[in-house]
């Protein structure tokens, strides 16, 4: 019999029908909603802050020759710099003057500097900002700077030798692992692409926990309905199973390519948005660094096959009880399994774990795995071709054999009723077929 | 040339679901499936249809394996539900008939005229859970019927349906024999198998207890039952004193009366005239096939299994 009119009319049945449910429209407005109100954070925080430039106060009572004013500003605001993360500096009289302005919102703080009894330089900053905050760093750091220039006048080295002093360090960090093709150039490349890695393997985690759902609860409604029974007259488990899995793939790919329109339109319309609001654009908003054609293919592919084998699985486990209760214990194990896979990636990118190599390669071939693993050690650079290619190639033999044992389960699984099968019973259907 | 179940046994874990199911149905025949719950009947059908396999025994239709003839052969309707309950009832009519290749335009036509027959057509768009019970067995009989099977395998399709729809569906029924069709449904009403069957089988842990036409399972027994009344207005004391006799039912207009195999009928009718008072009627029956069920299963019983099957056992 040919499989395939079945597949369709099944996979077209749980399409149309879950894309009219009211929790997937639901659900679909409210991530957009989600999406749109990521995408346009900054512009609206932004629109409703006004200028987010910060100011603070100097009192200077130092009796430097050069004005310490001028030079926190040339610190703290240097010419050509982000206006976003600058901080103004305005010299006030006294403290009282400047701790009025901080109380009116002018200033986030009041700086003195004053000479102390011992000659050094002594600086306080008066604020209701937490001393690790970004304000107080940064004035430390220029408190720092501020302090070791006074000192090297004060042991007679000139300005112009302290411009050298304090010119540029050519610094760089270079691979040593010569698979590691694209080693992030600085800190903040390196940055972005963790964090873009980390952002896709969440959707990848989601899309499988999410949709996995989905198909296990599907099939639970089917057999609780008894429809499974009229329909394994006319259709195979097999042909049921890839069906569903299909269908429900089919709107979880609607879902997450609405997301991805909205959230790319949103990204584009961003600058004439910002420049209708705020009259500036919005340069420092752009995509995140990495993002090129060949990441977003990777996240498809490892998406859509990581789904595909946790799909058959769910459908697998669903098919085991019979009630809408009992589908989230049933499918618990497989839930366990995806979020140690997505843990550990999250955790290995990041470099809060260290599994080093070989446990790496293994988690990056194994299939309930490889689908969190390759796109975060993609963007990192960290993984050689032949891994990603022999991780597909397993991924795909992976989700073959899993139909293969999901049907089994599956064609067993949906007779039985008011009784929970044991661990023992599923492995005896799996071997032998009834 | 015939759909026969042969020495069919199934055991679940500690429950020996059948134990040698055992009959045969003719093409175009109404088969009754009686039994209680737990009895056997939907284990024996979901073996009929490949949804289950049994330990042993075989099925077979025309003299080929069943598994081996096409799906489409066959039509199931399970007991109670059998319907996507969100989805709108042609809609998945269409669906179902999809699965067995029918095109779409010949299941549309199709689905509105069984829809109208039924009463239903203004339900077509609404989903299978806005309708009531009954309405939803009569679209669940439209999916079985849809692709136009050979033998439809029916699980208490009577079951909860007000006696309008009862006697739709009856009519259906015998609108599916007498186009060639072989019908083979369970049932707990024993009168409506009595007026649809012509062969039934009585089925009791997992053993066909009773089987055969409905004539012949009615005459099992040979038990006769007599109705009697005379123009006496006593107690009928002298019906007690007749050997071989049980009072079964004591009424106003008359009396019925069991009368053991072996013994002759007639032998009310001379002991009616013999009281000297006029006998007003004297008629000798076959037992209805609810009396054959409680004699050859138990009253008592069918309480105990339903007992059972509520508290989720293996059915």
């Amino acid at each position: 019999m040919n499989s395939l009119p079945n597949i369709r009319a099944i996979a077209r049945r749980e399409l149309t029908v879950r894309l009219r449910t009211r929790a997937f429209r639901f659900g679909t407005l409210v991530l957009l909603a989600g999406v749109l109100a990521i995408a346009f954070a900054p512009l609206i925080v932004r629109a409703i802050e006004g200028s987010t430039t910060e100011r603070i106060a100097v009192v200077d009572a130092s009796g430097l020759a050069a004005d310490p004013v001028a030079t926190l500003d040339a610190i703290l605001a240097p010419p050509g710099g982000d206006p976003d993360t600058a901080i103004l500096v305005t010299a006030v009289p006294t403290l009282d003057a400047g701790l009025g302005g901080e109380r009116d919102g002018t200033y986030v703080g009041v700086l003195t500097i004053r000479r102390a009894a011992s000659g050094e330089l002594e600086f306080r900053l008066y604020t209701d900002e937490r001393p690790a905050n970004r304000i107080p760093q940064l004035i430390a750091q220029a408190a720092a700077t501020l302090t070791a220039q006074d000192r090297l006048v004060r042991l007679g080295v000139g300005p112009a030798a302290q411009a050298s002093l304090f010119a540029g360090t050519d610094f760089s960090v270079e691979g040593t692992d010569p698979e590691r093709a694209s080693a992030p150039a600085s800190v903040v490349e390196e940055g972005a692409q963790v964090m873009l890695g980390f952002g896709l393997t969440i959707l990848i985690f989601m899309m499988i926990l999410l949709y996995g759902n989905w198909v296990a609860m599907s099939v639970v409604e089917e057999k609780s309905s008894r429809v499974m029974e009229v329909i394994l007259n006319a259709a195979t488990p097999f042909q049921l199973l890839s069906g569903k899995v299909l269908g429900v793939g089919g709107a979880a790919a609607v879902q997450y390519a609405a997301i991805l329109l909205v959230g790319g339109i949103a990204l584009a319309v961003q600058d004439p948005v910002s420049s209708l609001v705020l009259g500036q654009s919005a340069s420092t908003l752009a995509l995140p660094e990495g993002l090129t054609i060949g990441v977003l293919l990777m996240f498809v592919i490892y998406g859509v096959l990581g789904f595909l084998l946790y799909a058959v699985l769910y459908a697998a486990a669903g098919s085991l009880v019979s009630r809408q209760e009992d589908v989230n214990s049933v499918v618990q194990p497989l839930t366990l399994l995806a979020s140690v896979g997505y843990i550990v990636a999250v955790y290995t990118s990041i470099g809060l774990i260290d599994v080093g190599g070989a446990p790496l390669t293994i988690l990056s071939l194994f299939p309930f795995t490889s689908p969190f693993m390759v796109l975060s050690r993609t963007l990192e650079g960290t993984i050689a071709p032949w891994e990603v290619g022999l991780s597909l190639a397993i991924l795909v033999v992976s989700i073959v054999g899993a139909l293969w044992v999901a049907a089994r389960i599956y064609a067993a699984g949906v007779l039985l009723y008011g009784q929970r099968p044991s661990v023992r019973t599923v492995w005896q259907v799996v071997r032998t077929g009834s | 040339m015939t759909l026969e179940v042969h020495g069919l046994r199934k055991r679940f874990g500690d429950v020996q679901a059948l134990d040698g199911v055992e009959f045969a149905v003719k093409p175009g025949e109404v088969f009754g499936f009686l039994g209680s719950n737990g009895a056997g009947k939907t284990t024996t059908m979901r073996i009929i249809l490949g949804l289950l396999r049994a330990d042993e025994g075989e099925v077979t239709w025309r003299g080929t394996p069943a598994s081996a003839w096409p799906c489409g052969t066959w039509g199931y309707m399970p007991e109670e539900r059998g319907l996507y309950p969100r989805m709108p009832v042609l809609e998945q009519l269409l669906f179902y008939a999809s699965l067995y290749g029918i095109g779409r335009a010949r299941a549309r036509r199709d689905a509105e005229e069984w829809l109208r027959r039924f009463r239903i057509g203004e339900y077509a768009d609404r989903t299978a859970d806005s309708l009531s019970k009954g309405n939803q067995q009569k679209v669940q009989f439209i999916a079985t019927v849809l692709h136009d099977p050979d033998v439809l395998i029916m699980d208490e399709p009577f079951t909860g349906l007000d006696p309008v729809n009862a006697a739709l569906l009856r009519a259906a029924f015998l609108e599916m024999r007498d186009r060639g069709k072989t019908l083979v449904f369970s049932t707990h009403q024993l009168d409506t198998a009595e007026a649809l069957c012509e062969t039934v089988a009585i089925i009791d842990h997992g053993r066909v207890v009773t089987g055969g036409s409905t004539r012949e399972v009615r005459r099992s027994t040979g038990h006769q039952v007599v109705r009697v009344a005379t123009a006496e207005d006593g107690d009928g004391t002298w019906l007690s004193s007749l050997p071989h006799v049980t009072v079964t039912r004591p009424g106003e207009d008359y009396t019925e009366l069991r009368v053991d195999a072996g013994s002759d009928p007639q032998a009310v009718l001379r002991a009616a005239i013999a009281t000297g008072h006029e006998v007003l009627r004297f008629e000798v029956a076959d037992p209805s096939l609810e009396e054959v069920f409680v004699e050859q299963v138990g009253a008592v019983q069918v309480d105990e299994e339903r007992t059972l099957a509520a508290a989720g056992g293996v059915r």
